[in-house]
């Protein structure tokens, strides 16, 4: 029920690590935003700037067009959902659920009826009277979701809740974090390493390194129209290879001496710049392997992972390692020589400074 | 042949460790019983010793089995001196328990500060606190006992109760600060986001967590100001004496009544026995285990 707007954000810690740096973002109302990155990236520091549990250098955070970044963390309705659940020890789950409640000074009674009413939704009333430390990981999460559900706040805050479950349970309350949060339709800010839990419940994905925002849009945006290295290896597993390229002419390249066909767009964009350092990168599923071809890409292959319906098949080439994911009836055996070939038009360009020569464009 | 002969070596090296071990876990039992009866057996002569009757007192040798009666109690408390020992006891209660209260409460605020905030001169301030524990505290009697006769407090519960609060809380903010220090910083964020104020979040979330340290200092408080003796006979004569002043006295002026004056030691260690043990059951550790993976 909010819409939050950071401006020109930037926190810079004391010993000079700048953990955020000219965040530009818009979450827009009832949208459920994933903050993806590798750790120490800036993620979580985004939330808890958000939360006011950090002070941040410049810039500053708007809900619903009223900055709220002077506020102390208690005025600005948020919710938060804790990695390690932050539970209150000494307090029954009940209580603990209540805290928020009671801090609004509720009549007990209607303290009493939301709190039963979310622990009916959760599937929890059985272990309302039981203390965080007599329960499991899941079970204390849960109680954790229902803390931050109770007071219906005007964001959710979600910081790696699911980083210390276990993975059948992930999946569970993961669809269960997507399906309330359409319900009561909250903005919800999430933040993850975890690129599949990404994908699987955020609207927008924003992924960031080094304290700064890389890219926002759709798990396939990000996927098929990485805007440059950072984003097209990070999303997509097993990640992305790359090949150092020679350029043959303004619109050719070749790898290791074999012409690499591009598509049209990739050939326009290639005659846009000067750039000779460039890295063609491509995804371990845009490969197919064949008997090696003369004048062709070969190389040997060096693992087969089976996954049960594909293997990723790891290939040594002379421009570099490479992976390829192949149906399990066609992997080749280790030391095996292949031939590696691929679609022109799902190629990506990079130049010198890891930019993406196509982004934004449609390539595929 | 070979591995007969290392089974052999084997066999006999368990049957050698097996007969080391016997009587050095019993040694230890014996070194720990003797040091134990060796730190209570002074008890035992005050306690049994009020129990005697005078001529038992002085039998030699001792006598091991004798008849316990009451009389000597009754003397000290009702016979002998002017005043009777209730009233100071009644003194040491009153001063013990409100310097405790006040070391523990100013104390685990001070403590949460420390444990919680930075501010300029943090270390310093804390070192400074310690520092206070540093010279014996017969060094401070001349000054202390001018500062409370110019205020006009001599013989009174107050100067007392002030003294031994500031004399407790040194310790008990250094304790506590370890305490509060552990309790995952996540707890109170949650606390801070579910819209407790910090003061909220103290009373609340902080301080029922350090349950145990709140405990242990109160202990070690209560014990600290109802021993104390040197501050406790400079600073009063009568009116706000405390147990151990009384004893004190007690041998000069009645000569060497020790039935009596062992009847008073007995029931001048009974209440912070008594509390001790009441407080026992709260001083379990890991309450905050659980909370957090």
């Amino acid at each position: 029920m909010a819409r939050i707007e950071f401006k020109d954000v930037s926190k810079t810690y004391p010993d000079g690590t700048r953990a955020i740096v000219d965040l530009n973002l818009v979450v827009e109302d009832g949208e459920l935003l994933c903050l993806l990155g590798p750790s120490g990236c800036g993620k979580s520091s985004t939330i808890r700037v958000l939360a006011g549990l950090e002070t941040f250098s410049d810039g500053m955070i708007l809900a619903d067009n009223n900055r709220i970044d002077h506020l102390p963390p208690q005025a600005r309705d948020c919710a938060m959902i804790f990695e390690n659940y932050a539970l209150y020890p000494h307090l029954t789950a009940f209580e603990n659920i209540a805290m928020p409640l009671r801090a609004r000074r509720l009549p007990a009674a209607e303290i009493k009826a939301r709190v039963t009413k979310i622990a009916r939704i959760l599937r929890m009333e059985h272990l309302m009277g039981r203390r965080p430390s007599r329960l499991s990981g899941g079970e204390k999460q849960r109680v954790g979701i229902g803390r931050a559900l109770v007071r219906e706040p005007a964001m959710f805050l979600m910081d790696e809740p699911l980083g210390h479950l276990e993975a059948y349970l992930r999946v569970e309350l993961r669809a269960e974090i997507r399906k309330l949060q359409e319900r009561l339709g909250i903005t919800t800010i999430y933040v993850t390493h975890d690129q599949e839990e990404a994908a699987a419940i955020a609207d927008r994905i924003v992924v960031m390194s080094a304290g700064r925002l890389q890219q926002v849009g759709s798990f396939l945006d990000l996927f098929d129209r990485p805007v440059n290295r950072f984003v097209a290896e990070f999303v997509g597993e097993p990640p992305m290879v790359f090949l150092p390229v020679e350029r043959t002419n303004a619109d050719s390249i070749a790898v290791k001496g074999v012409r690499i066909p591009l598509s049209e767009p990739l050939r326009a964009a290639l005659r846009t710049t000067q750039d000779r350092e460039l890295i063609l990168g491509i995804r371990p599923n845009d490969f197919s392997l064949g008997p090696p071809v003369r004048d062709h890409l070969n190389g040997t292959v060096t693992l087969v992972q089976p996954q049960g319906d594909h293997a990723i098949v790891a290939v040594s080439t002379p421009a570099g390692p490479a992976t390829a994911i192949v149906p399990s009836d066609r992997r080749p055996a280790p030391g095996a020589t292949v031939g590696l070939t691929f679609a022109g038009e799902r190629l990506h360009l990079f130049d010198s400074a890891a930019r993406a020569l196509n982004k934004g464009e449609g390539d595929g | 042949m070979t591995v007969g002969l290392v089974r052999n070596k084997d066999l006999k090296a368990g049957v050698r460790r097996s007969a080391a071990a016997w009587p050095i876990g019993t040694l230890r039992y014996l070194v720990a019983a003797i040091f134990t009866g060796f730190c209570l057996f002074p008890f035992y002569v005050i306690v049994t010793t009020a129990l005697k009757t005078e001529t038992a007192i002085f039998a030699w040798p001792p006598v091991w089995n004798f008849k316990p009666t009451l009389q000597s109690f009754y003397n000290a408390l009702f016979v002998f001196g002017g005043r009777s020992a209730i009233s100071y006891l009644i003194n040491s209660v009153i001063i013990s328990a409100v310097s405790t209260f006040l070391a523990v409460v100013l104390g685990a605020m001070a403590a949460y500060g420390f444990a919680r905030f930075s501010f300029a001169g943090k270390r310093h301030l804390a070192f400074w606190i310690l520092s206070t524990r540093f010279a014996p505290p017969v060094a401070f009697i001349v000054p202390i006992y001018l500062m409370v006769q110019k205020a006009g407090m001599l013989d009174s519960h107050i100067a007392l109760i002030l003294i031994y609060t500031a004399m407790n809380l040194s310790l008990v903010i250094w304790i506590l600060r370890g305490f509060f220090s552990e309790i995952p910083i996540e707890i109170e964020e949650a606390a801070l986001v579910d819209g407790y104020s910090r003061l909220q979040i103290f009373w609340r979330v902080a301080l029922p967590l350090v349950r145990p340290g709140i405990v242990s200092t109160a202990i070690l408080s209560a014990i600290f100001s109802w021993n104390e003796f040197l501050y406790a006979m400079v600073l009063t004569q009568s009116k706000a004496a405390t147990l151990p002043v009384y004893l004190a006295g007690f041998s000069n002026s009645m000569g060497l009544a020790w039935g009596e004056y062992m009847a008073v030691g007995t029931m001048a260690v009974l209440p912070i026995l008594v509390f001790t043990f009441a407080l026992q059951k709260h001083l379990v550790r890991g309450l905050t285990f659980g909370a957090v993976k």
